[in-house]
């Protein structure tokens, strides 16, 4: 799961593609060139395997895909294949007009992506993407296994995302759509070890996110600050991605409501575990393994499939707390065990503080709290242990740390400069752009036909097309069987007769004068 | 001049199914057709340039190669045919294509006489192609020069 995604670029892909297409024959080329054009790629063409590879050596993030023919005066097109393969590690298509199955085996066991025959249609290469895709997605299943090994706070990770561009970004939100409802399973080397952000943690997380201003956190800094053994960017991002959400969501109820509790309380709410109860809410939101309800006026269905993660302190309880806990809309937790509910009535009619509501802040009590949601400064809240100052004290700090978050937080603009359409999960902007994540989105950037190294079939198309058939053809076959013009000639001469009279029929039946006899002369 | 234009069509239309219901063109030439429009208004026409101009160039070769008796190079013949057999599958040139099939089978019999044979017709077949097309777009370009649009002829 990453949080760094130019979300542009998941939108557009598979339009703007970047495919290399290697073909010696200029008509196979030209036709490819337009059929993928067709499909919205990209396309750079070269006749030369040479040049093919001179080009991807140049910049091996210049391209996603190669299609290459097989059969090339200057190199076999396994050859190619497998040093494409080898050096840069892209996806390869082999075309031909082969349709022998030793060849297709051939390019298999070269390492060939597809096979595609002569004539290619547009169908099959509408869903050359894929090979992107699986791709990279095996690349990351390597870069994943990889930084699980070495987890403390890459810095290099920058550099390992920047390498896999869009294709990953694509495919990464479809990951995480699956994810998201399946928060147990463990997908293989796609896991990474679970981070249970327990109070001390998520006080850290705090402390370092207040202290750097939650519009201008970002994972690395608050990595950090946090200075936390074992933690990961990663982890610390998704933390962060989820704390933003939670934030912007309440802003937008807040807006309605007037209420700044909700946030904090919300919040509160994500990071405490149990017994938080004593709140009202008409909506379920499922949240993986544990569940809790957003505020019904407060919050709304927040995506918690990941909430999981977000602590992984939830425990797994079924049972539903009472739903009168507190009257006035507040909070229920479901899945939670149930702390006295003396403990909870905090301050039902608390109006030390303006706007919040009751109830909600009657979260931050219950016993068992395992939560975490203190203060930027640790030592302006007790620890939210059983125990527990009194209530009055506690809603006070939690005013203060409302407010203090609030004002650095909100309007919500400016936590996420993302639409919330666009899934909680996506990363707002400006964080990844800070955090340089992303790898600018190149194919935006691309100019729209780079031509560059594209050679014989760019001339030939310069010239004029129409005219070529007649004059181009004319001069070329003059010169281009000075050694045969006997044999061939003759059969074909002695053929004219019957052309002759084809192009008398032509003309009559057609109505115009034009004369076969002006192409024959060429013969 | 609408009549005149109606006319003409007609006898694109007619000219085009005419090709096809001879063999000279097959679906991937209606493809061909398809990919054709503003952006690229004569795709077709280049393609089919570039087409002939490989024909040239591997009818030439293959009959060097077939010239030397004695020592004839069979896998550089098979080579040209395949190429061209690539190529005229991708423009739709039916009767070409299917010489192709035909003379790698003789290449790979090393057939010489065959092989001669064949080239021969390839020679025929693909000249007499170009004729044809030359003939359509001369037809297209009336249609166009009397204010008409080149009518989309369904094969099917």
């Amino acid at each position: 799961m990453t949080v760094e995604q130019d979300f542009e670029a998941v939108d557009q892909f598979p339009v703007g593609m970047r495919v290399l297409a290697v073909d010696d024959d200029q008509t196979c080329l030209r036709i490819l060139e337009t059929l993928l054009h067709r499909c919205q790629y990209h396309v750079t063409t070269t006749d030369s395997a040479q040049t093919a590879l001179e080009l991807l050596r140049e910049n091996k993030n210049k391209f996603d895909l190669v299609i290459s023919d097989v059969d090339m005066p200057d190199m076999d097109g396994f050859k190619l294949l497998e040093l494409v393969g080898l050096e840069m590690d892209l996806p390869v298509i082999m075309l031909s007009a082969h349709s022998d199955p030793k060849y297709v085996m051939k390019g298999v066991k070269h390492g060939a992506c597809d096979y595609l025959l002569k004539p290619v249609r547009i169908e099959e290469l509408k869903n050359i993407w894929q090979h992107v895709v699986r791709k990279s997605k095996f690349k990351k299943m390597k870069s994943i296994v990889i930084h699980d090994e070495s987890s403390q706070g890459n810095s290099d990770q920058n550099g390992v995302k920047a390498n896999r561009k869009r294709k990953d970004q694509f495919e990464e939100v479809e990951e995480e759509d699956e994810e998201r409802g399946n928060e147990n399973d463990d997908p293989t080397a796609q896991k990474k070890p679970r981070v249970l952000w327990t109070r001390e943690l998520h006080n850290k997380f705090l402390a370092a996110v207040d202290h750097l201003g939650v519009e201008k956190a970002q994972p690395k800094k608050i990595l950090d600050l946090m200075n936390v053994d074992k933690l990961t960017r990663e982890n610390v991002a998704s933390h962060l991605q989820k704390f933003r959400s939670a934030l912007k969501k309440i802003t937008n109820e807040a807006n309605q409501q007037a209420s700044m509790a909700a946030i904090d309380s919300h919040f509160m709410q994500m990071s405490s575990l149990k017994g938080l109860g004593g709140f009202h809410h008409q909506r379920q939101i499922p949240l993986g393994s544990s569940q809790f309800h957003g505020g019904a006026a407060t919050m709304r269905h927040y995506p918690l499939g990941r909430l999981n993660s977000f602590g992984g302190v939830f425990p797994h309880v079924s049972s539903s707390l009472p739903r009168n806990h507190n009257d006035g809309g507040g909070y229920i937790l479901q899945g939670m065990p149930i702390p006295p509910l003396d403990d909870l009535h905090i301050n039902n009619n608390n109006k030390a503080f303006p706007g919040f509501s009751s109830q909600q802040s009657s979260l931050m009590v219950a016993p068992n709290n395992q939560l975490v949601l203190q203060g930027h400064q640790q030592s302006s809240y007790p620890s939210l242990n059983p125990g527990l100052s009194p209530h009055f004290e506690i809603n006070k700090r939690l005013e203060d740390w409302s407010n203090a978050l609030l004002s650095t937080n909100i309007p919500q603009s400016d936590v996420h400069s993302k639409p919330d359409a666009l899934e909680w999960n996506h990363f707002c902007n400006s964080d990844a752009a800070q955090a340089g994540f992303i790898d600018p989105l190149q194919m935006k950037q691309q100019p729209a036909n780079n031509l560059g190294p594209m050679t014989d079939a760019q001339r030939l198309r310069s010239s004029n097309p129409n005219e070529g058939l007649f004059v181009g053809q004319q001069k070329v076959e003059n010169g281009s069987m000075p050694s045969n013009a006997g044999s061939l000639d003759d059969i074909v001469n002695s053929m004219m007769p019957k052309e002759q009279s084809q192009a008398e029929f032509f003309e009559g039946d057609l109505g115009f004068g034009w004369h076969n006899s002006s192409l024959r002369t060429c013969i | 001049m609408d009549a005149h234009v109606a006319q003409l069509q007609m006898q694109y239309r007619n000219y085009i199914l005419s090709l096809y219901q001879q063999g000279f063109l097959d679906d991937q030439f209606t493809e061909l057709k398809s990919l054709q429009d503003d952006g690229s208004p004569d795709f077709v026409a280049e393609v089919l340039s570039l087409f002939f101009d490989d024909c040239v160039k591997l009818v030439g070769n293959m009959a060097r190669a077939l010239d030397q008796i004695g020592t004839v190079d069979f896998c550089q013949v098979g080579a040209n045919v395949h190429q061209l057999k690539g190529s005229s599958s991708s423009v739709g040139a039916k009767r070409v294509k299917g010489l192709c099939i035909n003379f790698k089978e003789l290449c790979e019999a090393k057939n010489y006489e065959g092989c001669v044979r064949c080239l021969q017709q390839v020679d025929i077949e693909y000249k007499t192609l170009k004729a044809k097309l030359q003939d359509m777009f001369n037809l297209e370009k009336q249609i166009v020069q009397a204010g008409g649009i080149v009518p989309q002829v369904d094969i099917n």
